[in-house]
């Protein structure tokens, strides 16, 4: 496809995905911290049915052969890189999808907080260039550098090469491992909500008592 | 339309822009927003710095900067997106920060998200809606940092909140 098309398909999808997001109010950030800090789930749902479509359907194209698997040696710097972006997406309370989408509806804080997600990328810039650490996409070479805290090129389709399997096998179970903690959550929101309509009925038989007492 | 007026369920949305984001997969690449981030820095800094910005090697050897690189246009897809869709639901309005903690807290956040995605080559959209479905080892590893940063912040966040 030609770079224009490639523009254009991307411009296309990302105008689809701002305006379902706008209109859903889904927000990634909100999918870990309010599941850690409020117990509620409606955004770690949504989530984890859109990683279970994604699986079964990248992998069952990987199984033939075909899309654009992303192509890069991952280590270490994956973790910690998450770790601080997982701190800073709380702290600005937006990732990278609602800081766009936020800033769409005329947010002045969404549109701060993406003027400096650019100034840390120019930041980091000048620290690669002294360090040169991670690697840079063109040195690297798939294979595993334990003293650059590499572990080279992993994915559903290497895990094919090697084993003979198809790649839609190892992901129907990851679709079924997230299943899993999806039903886990359904369950949990119910234990919630019984012990809510417990309470409730609780004190309406105290509040009953205490009405009667005064009667 | 009733589109604009109700909150559309997260889910309808995520199970819609997945089956996208697979179409995506096929055509150019799955969804990711930090690498046309970046390569929007790249294009603002040589705005300002002209060639002077080839003088720092990530420039030239990581990203060259080129306004024809696809990630980009997702990004600015989902502004119009967003956009479009805050006006016809009457949505659109300015919204400022009131108070001085919040926008410190943005701040840091803002400059902790852009060191994380270039010391990880991945943000949060790759990691979930890339990576992870791609079964890429990278992705496990991003999901555990991701999750153990969110339980970080949530502390400060706390805290901050509660001071």
């Amino acid at each position: 496809m030609s770079p224009i098309g490639q523009c254009l398909a991307a411009f296309l999808f990302g105008s689809v995905a701002g305006l379902l997001v706008q209109r859903s109010r889904f927000c990634n950030t909100a999918a870990l911290r309010d599941a850690m800090l409020f117990k509620t789930y409606r955004n770690t749902k949504a989530l984890l049915v859109c990683m279970m479509i994604l699986t079964i359907g990248f992998t069952a194209f990987i199984t033939v052969g075909e899309g654009h698997t992303m192509h890069f040696d991952v280590g270490v710097n994956q973790m910690l890189g998450l770790f601080l972006f997982g701190i800073g997406m709380v702290l600005a309370g937006a990732c990278t999808v609602s800081t766009w989408v936020k800033a769409g509806e005329g947010n002045v804080g969404a549109i701060w907080a993406l003027l400096f997600t650019f100034i840390g990328m120019f930041l980091f810039s000048l620290l690669w260039s002294h360090s040169y650490w991670p690697p840079a996409p063109g040195s690297m070479d798939h294979l595993p550098h334990l003293e650059a805290l590499q572990f080279g090129y992993a994915n559903a389709a290497t895990l094919q090469a090697k084993t003979g399997i198809p790649a839609i096998f190892f992901g129907l179970f990851q679709a079924l491992v997230l299943f899993g903690i999806y039903r886990a959550i359904l369950r949990k929101e119910a234990r919630i909500a019984q012990e809510h309509a417990e309470t409730a009925a609780q004190q309406a038989t105290t509040e009953a008592s205490m009405d009667s007492g005064i009667a | 339309m009733e589109f604009f007026k109700k909150t559309l369920d997260p889910v309808i949305a995520l199970t819609i822009i997945a089956l996208l984001d697979i179409f995506l997969f096929l055509v150019v690449g799955a969804w990711t927003v930090g690498g046309g981030e970046t390569m929007m820095t790249g294009l603002i800094a040589k705005f300002f710095m002209g060639d002077k910005l080839h003088q720092i090697p990530f420039w030239d050897i990581v990203f060259k900067p080129d306004a024809t690189y696809w990630k980009i246009y997702i990004s600015l897809g989902m502004l119009f997106g967003s956009i479009v869709g805050a006006f016809l639901s009457k949505e659109f309005y300015w919204r400022v920060p009131r108070h001085l903690s919040e926008w410190i807290m943005i701040t840091v956040g803002g400059l902790l998200m852009g060191i994380g995605i270039r010391l990880a080559f991945v943000c949060n959209v790759s990691t979930f809606f890339g990576l992870t479905p791609e079964m890429n080892l990278g992705g496990y590893l991003s999901i555990s940092g991701i999750i153990a940063g969110a339980w970080v912040g949530s502390l400060i966040y706390k805290k901050v909140l509660g001071g």
